[in-house]
């Protein structure tokens, strides 16, 4: 039987690998594929209390952000591509012309 | 449904349309006169802003959307922020990219962000209002697209920032799950008895964690000054002025509409990180040669300030906050005014660039000087009433630690903001051809001056207003 803590636990992990994956990776593709996985964890919650509550609320919530995560992952892309061509390269640590 | 309660903000959606047309039809050569369309609209959104005062208290879309007097008030400030901001962006045209329309959308998209923030009245609208802004900005930061430090200051803003949206969004997941609506009303009745989960509290301080990145406050002030380096100057200006204040409107919103009962929780934190806040800014602005770098640790040092009113969750601590906003928007706009006209003419945004800046252009000195001051908090400045009702609404809730650091924080500000003044009138500068200011430019920073001198000598009609608007 998979309960609710189950689906919390879940997300809670994905919010954690996220993190994780934010402070650890150095390429900047890696960074914005982390927060993906930060804004999916806040997708699963929203859904598995959704059902929990009863409550169709929560599920019109995870379109709205699914739209914003699209939007974000889009603009952070096109930033990328001007970055990768003024600079030559996606590593956060070479990306340092303003003291980071 | 109300539709009147929504006009502002839909004719700024109207402009926003007529913005994207117009870049499309006028021709190329004529382009650079947009600015009048999206003043235009500006202004009419100001009349009827001014018009829903006396009637228009409600709310609409299922009460997620909230039209009361303190939504009026910081609607009116967010327009005078984006006018200023779009004559500012009028001296930086030469600088823009080809398609100056596409800005004054973002602008105007911004401005839209933070009207719908001044309203809020659920978190899901919290979220979208925060997002629209936020993703305006990121463009705009990254907006001179062959200037490798404009990209660079994108990149991080971006990343910084969706962390930051991360957290709130995970944090609004939490406290849906406690009460099962994400509406205001819903979860203060959740609340109302003054226990929450603990749950529910980690989701209360994640929303916050969202809120205080976009206020500049430590432990999330990382991007600032970078951003504030490499961002086009009227970008920085909308960042430090309209999106602080659009930061600092959801978190009054949230705080004292909703958790107050939790006072006991978020007090003491917005206290410490106050402190923090206050000592990190102030004291890394010292070492700083570049203007914009060392308005940004300012902006983090003011954002210590409103996070000291805050934290006193306290009604004369809400109207410090509100007057505060008023004195820092007319100072701060001032600085990056003189930093925009000054730019060209001294050939940099380096300290040193402002050598003898009196002996070319007085007026800009002056406004410069007059700004500075007001920031740090000398009398009879706007900056010196905001910073003492501030440290007395602090007084009131008896946090003396607080207030103490708050007082040698204005000692240490002094210095850093007299060593720019010291540079412009002490100091001989490289060449001494007169700088040229457009009368539209004059006028307008004349404007800003008198503000502040207007908000600093004539308190009573300012707290009159903010006190009658945050009042229930």
């Amino acid at each position: 039987m998979i309960t609710l803590t189950h689906y919390l636990v879940a997300s809670a992990l994905l919010f954690a690998i996220g993190l994780v994956g934010i402070l650890t990776r150095r390429n900047v593709l890696m960074i914005l594929l982390s927060i993906e996985l930060i804004f999916n964890a806040a997708n699963l919650a929203f859904v598995a209390y959704a059902r929990a509550w009863g409550d169709v609320g929560g599920q019109v919530v995870v379109f709205f952000i699914i739209t914003v995560a699209a939007a974000e992952v889009t603009v952070g892309l096109a930033i990328a591509v001007l970055l990768s061509r003024q600079l030559k390269t996606l590593n956060a640590d070479e990306i340092s012309l303003l003291k980071w | 449904m109300a539709w009147s309660l929504l006009s502002v903000e839909l004719v700024v959606c109207a402009a926003i349309l007529l913005m994207l047309a117009a870049d499309l039809l006028v021709p190329a050569a004529r382009r650079d006169s947009l600015w009048w369309l999206a003043l235009g609209g500006i202004a009419l959104a100001a009349v009827l802003l001014a018009r829903q005062q006396p009637s228009g208290i409600g709310q609409t879309f299922q009460a997620m959307f909230l039209v009361d007097r303190f939504a009026v008030y910081f609607k009116g400030l967010f327009l005078l922020t984006a006018a200023v901001v779009i004559i500012m962006t009028r001296e930086f045209h030469h600088h823009l990219p080809a398609r100056v329309g596409a800005f004054y959308i973002l602008l105007l998209t911004a401005l839209l962000g933070m009207l719908v923030l001044a309203s809020v009245n659920d978190l899901l609208l919290l979220f979208i209002g925060l997002e629209i802004l936020t993703f305006s900005l990121y463009i705009m930061a990254a907006y001179l697209k062959t200037d490798a430090r404009s990209v660079e200051a994108g990149m991080k803003y971006l990343i910084l920032g969706s962390v930051s949206s991360g957290f709130l969004i995970y944090g609004i997941a939490l406290l849906y799950g406690f009460c099962g609506s994400t509406s205001f009303p819903v979860i203060r009745a959740a609340i109302a008895n003054g226990h929450a989960p603990l749950t529910a509290q980690a989701g209360l301080l994640l929303v916050l964690a969202g809120l205080g990145f976009k206020m500049a406050a430590v432990p999330f002030h990382l991007w600032v000054p970078d951003v504030y380096e490499g961002a086009p100057t009227p970008v920085v200006a909308l960042l430090s002025v309209g999106s602080k204040m659009a930061g600092v409107v959801a978190t009054l919103r949230l705080l004292y509409g909703v958790f107050m009962p939790l006072q006991g929780l978020w007090g003491p934190l917005l206290a410490v990180l106050s402190a923090a806040t206050l000592l990190y800014g102030n004291l890394a602005a010292i070492p700083q040669t570049n203007i914009k770098r060392l308005l940004g640790y300012s902006s983090i040092g003011h954002a210590g300030y409103l996070l000291m009113g805050l934290s006193t969750a306290s009604g004369s601590g809400v109207e410090a906050v509100g007057y505060y906003l008023l004195a820092y928007l007319f100072s701060n706009l001032t600085a990056f005014f003189v930093v925009v006209v000054a730019a060209d003419a001294v050939g940099g945004d380096a300290l040193d660039d402002y050598r003898g800046l009196s002996r070319r252009s007085g007026w800009l000195a002056a406004a410069m000087f007059i700004a500075l001051l007001s920031l740090a908090g000398v009398p009879p400045l706007a900056g010196f009433v905001g910073k003492l009702l501030v440290l007395l609404a602090t007084v009131e809730s008896r946090r003396l630690w607080l207030v103490a650091i708050g007082a040698v924080n204005v000692a240490i500000s002094l210095y850093y903001y007299l060593m720019v003044v010291k540079r412009m009138y002490l100091d001989a500068p490289r060449e001494n051809s007169p700088i040229r200011v457009s009368p539209l430019t004059a006028g307008t920073l004349a404007f800003l001056v008198l503000g502040i001198l207007a908000v600093g000598i004539f308190q009573e009609p300012f707290l009159q207003t903010i006190a009658s608007a945050l009042q229930p």
